[in-house]
């Protein structure tokens, strides 16, 4: 009994980092928030009253809602079939086309609105085409208008919409659909009847994930949307950056936060109620993203392994023949969402060949004069050399604190852990801008707004959350035997972590180090507020440009910033293949 | 190490442990001798598993105390104590090789490299591994698995080897392999010897005394033959093979024995013999019992048969070991039941 206390104590211990900085950063500038918004220490509601009486202010709240609901319903249209085809890919092609789709998820979101731009804009892709074919006269309006609002929302959401639901999907054992068959289901039936029912929950959690995510918004709908396209996080950024009403953005930010909060609850619990699983669902659905990232993991283990015991009773009666219309139907599906997906990206580094002085496409001529111009102007590699500095001390600070907290989290008990998870994982379930604004005052507090200290604190804020979510996903298949097992050899605690624990979970860590180092480097809204233009980060220099003139230097730096994600997915593919073939690989021989 | 005796003698002294609430092990007291093979067996929920974690210090007891040659270890951690342990499916370290796997105990009493190769070198040799050490756990087959977990726990030569499930995850025929090289290796190196299973014929072959649990006590602890031969309770005569239990029957249960220990009439089914209802009784007829019956089913099994036999209102379990010249019964068959009287036991419910 009592070394168990002991264990949970230093599990506790070990979270402590973490919660001291989400606490410091992050948790009283939000309770300070709260209160100012309620009036503290009168309390009155009057300021959400005033918020609400200002009908431009309703326009907006119910205008973000409207705008996200659309944009996530479209993502899960096209999201579903696409996972379902993916899923049901032999497995080599469906690595492939896994990789495919995460390509996007890992390029900076920065990079591919900036190819919207170059896309749809006047003088952009489409409208040069049309003009040069005679189709047209004068440019057609393709942005700066809800639809391209649509398309560049999409286009960031989508990936993580189909990786979370293969995720589901590929823990659905395919032996049910063919046990259906069995019983003389068609295969129309068995998908309605089998497969879909059990998908819902995953569905439910990765909808709830890309709705919140989307309320937040702020990018695309400034650069790409019209004036009339406000979401509630351009006009907070605009109340911070601007007027500085500190009642008007603590109270927009709680509007945001409560139409996230009930959402994500009473949604969740709505829909658990006619499955008989109240309690769990509202957790569930706050994890959604360890589903994601933990098979993010696991995707690359199945990868790097040629067999694998577990999967193969979900392969082994795997029905077939499904007729030739839905097949090529479902290829030439998976081919535009692909091409939607990966187009711009290919657009936009082809144009940063361009040798004319504006960019265009396609290129009059081939050059590398604006990757010169990147690499001989101060600010555009100054920017990036900030970023990677900044990004690599994120990476650091929240890989440490975020490992010793999922590893003291996975010895206390699990209620408690369960809770202290919600609490970690709030900056990265919550929308941006409220993660924003809060750390905005938190670093005022602590005098650190404009110091690379503060952007560093700010960014690790969300950082944590993702290594906290990949390295407990690794600690939960990690067997505890192994540590039981060395302590019987007389390994103490800290051997026992570093020769057995910590080699065994390292996978998870690099992962979660990386995701961190990602994070941090396209990272715009909440480092825009704290960086107090004193401190340019890459992301905040591209921004500026999208903004203001567009440098087609910019096409320089996100064709880099869209080959950088490829070369680190290559790199860990390799690195993981290389761990797992000396420690995994089976001999058939030797199983005599 | 050096130091260390051989083996060490193990007494737990009413060892509680509780759950919040739940009592998994209560008011245990048990003594392990300096060399023992003992078996805890028993039912899933039954404690044994809390037993071999507070022998194993992983966790300790909430009252009570656990002595190892005489000295209270209940407050020490696993990683001071000096034991081997044999992990149910084995927690063989993925990311080291065999060899590798085995230098770890050595290594964390500190031993020399040039001495640790040896050792593995010599260990090896004794399970028959000495062309495996340089591949990893993965590629190895199971029973090369459970190999590796013997040598990796006895390696350090610790006093006390402790046997969580060791042979669970071998089918049979690697399994009685094992269960061969379990038992010489206990006589070779003369361990102290624990082991936790719920497989009683692993318990039966390899023990030389077996605690038999029940809701987190001891039912019965004795020696393989008297435990089978002569069950205290009902729960033991079940859970150690199978058992006739001539309770609310039709007929009178013929008794010989003065002082019956329980109160429940109970025969094994190899004890039972079956026959034609016209055959003659036997030579020693007046000491047995015959009842008349009709056979229900008849189990064929490799060297045995086994028939259900309805007589008055029960089923008795008969098994026949198979022979030349047997007659064999069919369902419906009328067949005539007999025993010694001797043969019988006396059962508490």
């Amino acid at each position: 009994m009592q070394t168990l206390q002991k264990q949970r104590l230093t599990g506790i211990g070990l979270a402590l980092p973490v919660l001291i900085v989400l606490v410091v950063v992050f948790g009283i500038p939000l309770v300070q928030l709260f209160l100012t918004s309620l009036n503290a220490p009168m309390f009155s509601v009057s300021n959400y009253l005033r918020f609400l009486q200002d009908p431009a202010n309703v326009r907006v709240v119910l205008q973000t809602v409207q705008i996200s609901v659309i944009a996530t319903a479209a993502c899960l249209i096209v999201g579903y079939p696409t996972a379902y085809l993916i899923v049901a890919a032999p497995k080599r092609l469906r690595i492939v086309l896994i990789v495919l789709v995460m390509i996007p998820y890992l390029t900076s979101g920065l990079a591919r609105t900036y190819a919207w731009i170059m896309i749809l804009g006047d003088s952009g892709l489409i409208n040069n085409l049309l003009l040069q074919f005679g189709i047209i006269s004068s440019p057609l309006l393709l942005i700066y208008n809800r639809m391209a609002l649509y398309v560049g929302m999409v286009h960031i959401m989508l990936p993580m919409m189909v990786l979370s639901l293969v995720s589901v999907m590929l823990g659905i054992d395919k032996s049910l659909m063919a046990a259906a068959r069995s019983m003389g289901a068609p295969p129309f039936t068995a998908f309605c009847r089998v497969f879909f029912p059990l998908s819902i929950p995953g569905v439910r959690s990765a909808t709830l994930l890309v709705f919140v995510i989307c309320l937040g918004f702020y990018i695309i709908p400034a650069s790409l949307g019209g004036l009339g396209d406000v979401m509630l996080s351009n006009f907070l950024a605009s109340q911070v950056t601007t007027t500085f009403d500190l009642v008007s953005v603590a109270t927009g930010s709680f509007v945001l936060l409560a139409i996230a909060i009930v959402v994500l609850s009473i949604l969740g619990l709505d829909l658990s109620g006619t499955q008989g699983l109240a309690a769990q669902v509202p957790r569930r659905s706050r994890f959604a993203r360890p589903s994601l990232i933990g098979w993010l993991t696991r995707s690359l283990t199945e990868f790097s392994t040629g067999f694998r015991a577990k999967r193969w009773t979900a392969h082994r009666y795997r029905p077939r023949g499904e007729g030739w219309l839905p097949e090529i139907g479902g290829k030439v599906l998976v081919l535009l969402v692909l091409t939607y997906l990966l187009a711009p990206s290919v657009v936009v580094i082809v144009m940063s060949f361009s040798s004319g002085s504006y960019i265009e496409f396609p290129p009059s001529g081939l050059s590398l004069r604006w990757y010169r111009s990147f690499f001989g102007n101060t600010a555009w590699y100054g920017a990036a050399w900030t970023s990677m500095e900044i990004g690599l001390a994120v990476a650091l600070l929240s890989t440490i604190v975020g490992t010793l907290a999922a590893y003291g989290l996975s010895r206390t008990s699990p209620r408690l852990r369960s809770t202290l998870n919600v609490v970690i994982l709030t900056p990265i379930t919550i929308p941006v801008i409220v993660v924003g604004v809060a750390c905005y005052f938190g670093l005022a507090n602590l005098g650190l707004i404009g110091s690379r200290t503060g952007v560093i604190l700010a960014q690790s804020i969300g950082a944590i959350s993702y290594v906290v979510v990949i390295v407990s996903a690794t600690l939960a298949n990690f067997d505890r035997r192994l540590e039981q097992a060395a302590q019987s050899m007389r390994a103490g605690p800290l051997q026992t972590f570093a020769r057995v624990t910590l080699p065994l979970i390292r996978p998870g860590i690099i992962g979660g180090a990386f995701l961190a180092f990602i994070h941090s480097f396209d990272e715009v809204v909440i480092t825009s507020l704290v960086s107090g233009f004193s401190v340019t980060t890459l992301p905040l220099k591209m921004w500026e440009n999208i903004r203001n003139a567009i440098d087609p230097t910019l096409a320089a730096v996100a064709s880099l910033l869209t080959v950088l994600p490829m070369l680190w997915l290559i790199g860990m593919c390799v690195v993981w293949q290389r761990s797992e073939s000396k420690a995994q690989f089976p001999i058939p021989s030797a199983a005599n | 190490m050096d130091q260390s005796p051989i083996n060490a003698q193990i007494e737990f002294r009413t060892v509680t442990k509780l759950y919040g609430q739940i009592a998994a092990v209560r008011d245990m007291s048990l003594t392990v001798e300096r060399g023992e093979f003992l078996t805890i067996l028993g039912p899933s929920g039954s404690g044994k598993t809390t037993v071999l974690m507070l022998l194993a210090g992983f966790v300790a007891p909430s009252r009570g105390d656990i002595l190892i040659s005489g000295k209270s270890v209940a407050a020490v951690p696993a990683y001071r104590r000096d034991q081997g342990i044999v992990f149910q499916s084995y927690a063989l370290f993925p990311h080291l090789t065999v060899r590798r796997n085995l230098e770890f105990p050595l290594e964390m009493r500190g031993m020399k490299v040039a001495e640790r190769a040896q050792r593995v070198g010599l260990i090896l040799e004794r399970v028959h591994l000495q062309d495996f050490g340089d591949r990893f756990p993965s590629q190895l087959s199971g029973g090369q698995q459970q190999r590796v977990a013997l040598a990796r726990a006895l390696i350090a030569d610790p006093p006390i080897l402790l046997l969580d499930e060791p042979l669970g995850a071998l089918d049979r025929n690697l399994r009685e392999e094992m269960q061969g090289e379990i038992k010489s290796l206990h006589k070779e190196f003369g361990k102290t010897t624990v082991c936790v299973t719920h497989d009683q014929e692993e318990a039966l072959t390899l023990s030389d005394r077996i605690v038999v649990m029940r809701a987190g006590q001891i039912e019965q602890t004795d020696t393989p033959e008297t435990l089978y031969d002569r069950p205290a309770t009902q729960f033991v005569a079940n859970f150690l093979g199978e058992a006739n239990i001539l309770e609310n029957l039709d007929y009178v249960v013929e008794s010989d024995s003065a002082q019956p220990t329980g109160t429940v009439p109970m025969i094994r089914p190899e004890r039972l013999g079956i026959a034609n209802t016209a055959t003659p009784k036997s030579a020693d007829g007046d000491r047995r019992q015959y009842v008349a019956g009709i056979v229900d089913d008849m189990i064929y099994a490799g060297p045995l048969r086994k028939y259900h036999v309805r007589v008055g209102g029960g089923v008795l379990v008969v098994r026949e070991h198979v022979a030349s010249g047997q007659q064999i019964f069919k369902p419906g068959d009328k067949v005539r039941l007999d025993w010694l009287r001797s043969d019988l036991r006396f059962v508490t419910a």
